[in-house]
């Protein structure tokens, strides 16, 4: 224990309580004492005296009965020898009968005593007075002796009662809590140790302290480490922000209103130091080289001013190119925070993307949503100015991808993209629509001359000889035209008015291009539910056959008929092929149809070899679109055996086309059905290509010259001489030659004259119904 | 205890009771005719002897084993025998004042009286003649 301990200890502390608390009481005490002390020892005195008197009173009495002054004397000498007594005096009769006193006594404050002396035989008689003064002296010392002994008695108990206190104070309350304290800097609370009350004070308040303090010390304990966790969490969670401010990839800084930089990240000052005036320092938002730098400091305030948050993307760098998303957020105090992302390259994407959305990848013309942008924004910049719009069409396109492969379409689409720039202005416009459509806008064209010669140029142009993947190919393309604002006045009804011009023109076949008529509109209803119709005249029987007999020119004898569709409409009664095929080759019910035909003509053609002329045969025609699927040779096989037909009494008639849309296809079906027996002839030869390296290549075993050449024979020489060089040349590949449209007798002399030995025509016989041929030709 | 203080009672009165009545008497040649007690007490008790006639008395006592003696003190003072052997002793030390003379008994002091102007002494009633004259009568009055 050392001084200063000792110094504010509690033992300290008690002692010195106790002193002063005992000197205080002491002093009190011994004052009440001192003055008890001193009125006791006075009584005492007095008292003393008193007695003293009592005793001489006789003497007394007797000396101053007698007044004899020796006995008087005597008696005062007896009294002086009391110390208590200062001075003596008796008086007898008024005079003083004797006197002694002492010298160096004190005689102050004490008053004298005195007696009266009586007569010792009279009764009542005073006859003289004793007076004894009491020394102070003597009191004096008696009461310093008693305080004197009472001093040194309180000492003494004083001394005890401090050795007392002190050994109890330090066994009972300075241990315990010396070896508490010491017992508690050991103590690592933190491994959950305990405090242990020191020994012999398991049950008293120091025991309860220590439970208090064990008490205490877990929960400050528990509270510690709840802290600790909290503020780990805080620190970990603190570090990740920092960590995401510090490695964000966006710049992130605080500025305040007027755009000083306060605090930024470091993917700021790398974005930031690309785009720096020269010589600045990035302490200021100004001296980055913003191609706006107003409307950023406008934005700054508005922010900084009114807390509203901006995000702008703003061009920037010494020639611009460079894009960043600046977002603000307010943080107070007019200061805000911001965040900057380098959108350079997404902002290209997006240009990019914006070109690519409105155009065409492959031909690199505008697609329907650039050329809807397109219109809307001419409209709307001049809704009086009248533009054409040319709806192109490539024909038999869709086959050109079958039996060729994308590519070589997608190499027809960029050559016609190609030519039919070359045929617009700058400022017309081309896209394409999908597939092989195309819209050619044609601004400022308001009149059907215009329009046409256009219209005229492309088809013209594109029809050019190409060679795609190595074949001469030619663009064949249609044009449907509308014109804004008469025929329409958005895309969509331009569209759909150049769509039905479109169809006009596809099925026309002539011009090449057709303009909107209102009257297309009924028209296409029209088609359309005649195609409609179409679909369910096979179900409801509506299709019938007609024949037309096949006569050997040189002896006027039947050889066969050709097997010609027939279609009684239910409201528009006889419907024409011309009409009605067409149409069926477009929506593909063709197939369906031409099934039924071969079925029809196989069952005519064995009833009728049964009744009467077994040699007779039977011609069917098969369009472009039945080649190769919708007519397989297996089916033909199998109609002409379940019938009973021999192969070689069927034919099928194809034209050029089949040839055009896929050769090779178009070959192998033509092969294998004349391995099977079955006969092919070309039909409608001349109007077409009429390719003699085809024929030479087309393993067929006749040719129908048309009939337009037939007809004009007599009076056209060219006409003549083509029939005849038809003839020769079938005759020299040994092919059979038909000759259509024989309408006179003069007909068939001349072409039996030039070697063709069949015919068929009105001059023998017009198609006919299976009944009327039956009992006609039978 | 209270029976013997009452026969020592009993035995101090009946003397005054049955005993006669004691005068102080003097030579009538002395000058004095009367005497008050407080002059009888000076005298006998040794404070002033000076008569009023300006002799100096002669004061007589009877011998302490008389009734008189005990009964004339017993009279004038109230004090017993002893007290005024007491009162005597203290003052004999200092020689100042003298105690009375003893005399025989009360013919002595008659013949005394009779003898000695100065003289002056307590005598029973009954033995007062002519030469003597009573200046106090103890005890009455």
């Amino acid at each position: 224990m050392n001084l200063n301990l000792f110094r504010h200890s509690i033992l300290t502390g008690t002692v010195i309580g106790i002193v002063l608390v005992s000197v205080l009481v002491s002093v009190v005490f011994l004052t009440i004492t001192s003055t008890l002390t001193e009125r006791n020892a006075r009584q005492d005195v007095t008292r003393h005296l008193e007695q003293l008197l009592e005793t001489v009173g006789d003497t007394a009495s007797v000396a101053c009965f007698v007044g004899d002054s020796q006995l008087a004397n005597e008696l005062v000498a007896g009294l002086m020898k009391n110390e208590e007594i200062a001075w003596v005096s008796i008086e007898a009769d008024k005079k003083e009968l004797a006197h002694a006193g002492r010298e160096g006594a004190d005689g102050r404050m004490l008053a004298p005593l005195v007696r009266q002396v009586m007569s010792p035989f009279t009764a009542g008689e005073v006859i003289g007075s004793l007076t004894v003064q009491p020394d102070a002296a003597v009191i004096e010392r008696a009461v310093q002796h008693q305080v004197r002994v009472r001093v040194a008695m309180l000492a003494l108990q004083l001394f005890i009662i401090v050795l007392a206190v002190t050994g109890i104070v330090l066994h009972l309350i300075v241990r315990p809590i010396r070896a508490l304290s010491d017992s508690l800097h050991r103590l690592d609370a933190r491994e959950g140790e305990k405090l242990l009350p020191p020994r012999g004070h398991e049950q008293n308040e120091i025991a309860v302290l220590t439970n208090d303090i064990n008490t205490l010390t877990d929960s400050l304990v528990s509270a510690l480490r709840e802290e600790q966790a909290v503020r780990m969490a805080r620190e970990k969670e603190e570090r990740k922000y920092r960590s995401i401010f510090e490695n964000s990839t966006s710049g992130i800084f605080v500025a305040n209103a007027e755009g000083s930089v306060l605090s930024s990240n470091q993917a700021f000052q790398k974005l930031g130091g690309f785009v720096l005036k020269e010589g600045m320092a990035l302490d200021r938002l100004s001296h980055l080289q913003w191609c706006d730098p107003e409307q950023l400091q406008r934005m700054l305030e508005q922010c900084a001013e009114h807390g509203e948050c901006q995000s702008r993307v703003f061009e920037i760098g010494a020639n611009g190119g460079l894009w960043l998303n600046v977002a603000l957020t307010s943080i107070g105090d007019r200061q805000v925070q911001g965040v900057v992302t380098d959108v350079t390259q997404s902002k290209q994407s997006e240009t990019l993307a914006l070109k690519m959305a409105v155009s065409d990848q492959l031909t690199g013309a505008s697609n329907r949503l650039g050329l809807e942008r397109h219109i809307s924004e001419a409209v709307a910049h001049a809704p009086l100015q009248s533009f054409a719009l040319l709806l192109v069409d490539i024909r038999g396109f869709r086959q050109v991808n079958e039996s060729m492969g994308m590519s070589a379409g997608d190499e027809i689409l960029r050559v016609a993209v190609s030519r039919m720039r070359g045929c617009i202005k700058n400022s017309d416009w081309l896209a394409r629509m999908g597939g092989d459509e195309f819209v050619i806008v044609l601004h400022g064209v308001g009149t059907r001359e215009d329009a046409a010669r256009v219209a005229g140029r492309i088809n013209k142009t594109l029809a050019r000889p190409a060679e795609v993947l190595n074949h001469p190919f030619v663009i064949q393309t249609n044009v449907g035209i509308a014109f804004y604002p008469v025929d329409g006045r958005d895309l969509h009804s331009l569209l759909r008015d150049a769509g039905f011009a479109l169809a006009k023109s596809k099925l026309s076949g002539e011009k090449g291009f057709e303009f909107f008529e209102v009257a297309m509109i009924k028209d296409a209803e029209q088609r359309y539910q005649l195609e409609a119709d179409l679909k369910l005249s096979v179900a409801r029987n509506e299709l019938a056959l007609h024949f037309q007999p096949i006569i050997e020119l040189a002896s006027n004898r039947l050889l066969g008929a050709e097997a010609l569709v027939r279609w009684q409409h239910p409201k528009r009664g006889m419907v024409m092929p011309d009409t009605f095929i067409p149409l069926a080759e477009q929506n593909g019910f063709i197939r369906e149809m031409g099934v039924w035909v071969l079925e029809e003509a196989c069952r005519h053609l064995a009833a009728w070899r049964a009744a009467n002329n077994s040699s007779l045969y039977m011609t069917v025609n098969v369009a472009t679109p039945q080649i190769p699927d919708g007519l397989p040779v297996e089916l033909a096989i199998e109609a002409a055996d379940r019938y009973g037909v021999p192969h070689d009494a069927l034919i099928f008639e194809i034209t050029e086309g089949v040839l055009l849309s896929d050769f090779n296809k178009g070959l192998k079906w033509v092969e294998s059905m004349r391995a099977a027996g079955f006969h092919i002839y070309l039909d409608d030869f001349g109007t077409g290509y009429s390719s003699l390296s085809y024929l030479k290549r087309f393993p067929v075993d006749a040719v129908k010259v048309d009939k337009s050449f037939v007809r004009d024979m007599q009076s056209n020489a060219s006409d003549r001489a083509l029939v005849q060089a038809v003839v020769a040349m079938a005759r020299a590949l040994d092919l059979q030659v038909v000759a259509e449209g024989v309408e006179s007798k003069q007909h068939v002399e001349l072409l039996v004259e030039m070697g063709c030995s069949r015919g068929q025509g009105y001059y023998f016989s017009k198609p006919m119904p299976a009944s009327a041929f039956l009992e006609k030709m039978l | 205890m209270r029976g013997l203080l009452f026969i020592l009672a009993l035995s101090m009165v009946a003397p005054a009771v049955v005993a006669e009545d004691l005068v102080v008497i003097v030579n009538p040649k002395s000058g004095v005719s009367q005497l008050t007690r407080e002059e009888v007490v000076d005298v006998f008790m040794g404070r002033n002897r000076q008569l009023p006639s300006r002799l100096t008395a002669l004061p007589l006592d009877l011998p302490s084993s008389t009734a008189e003696r005990e009964q004339f003190y017993r009279q004038l003072t109230g004090r017993s025998l002893a007290e005024i052997n007491a009162y005597w002793a203290r003052l004999m030390f200092t020689g100042r004042a003298t105690p009375p003379i003893l005399v025989s008994g009360q013919d002595e002091s008659l013949l005394m009286v009779m003898d000695n102007r100065s003289a002056v002494a307590y005598v029973s009633r009954s033995r007062v003649n002519a030469q003597v004259k009573v200046v106090y009568e103890v005890g009455g009055k």
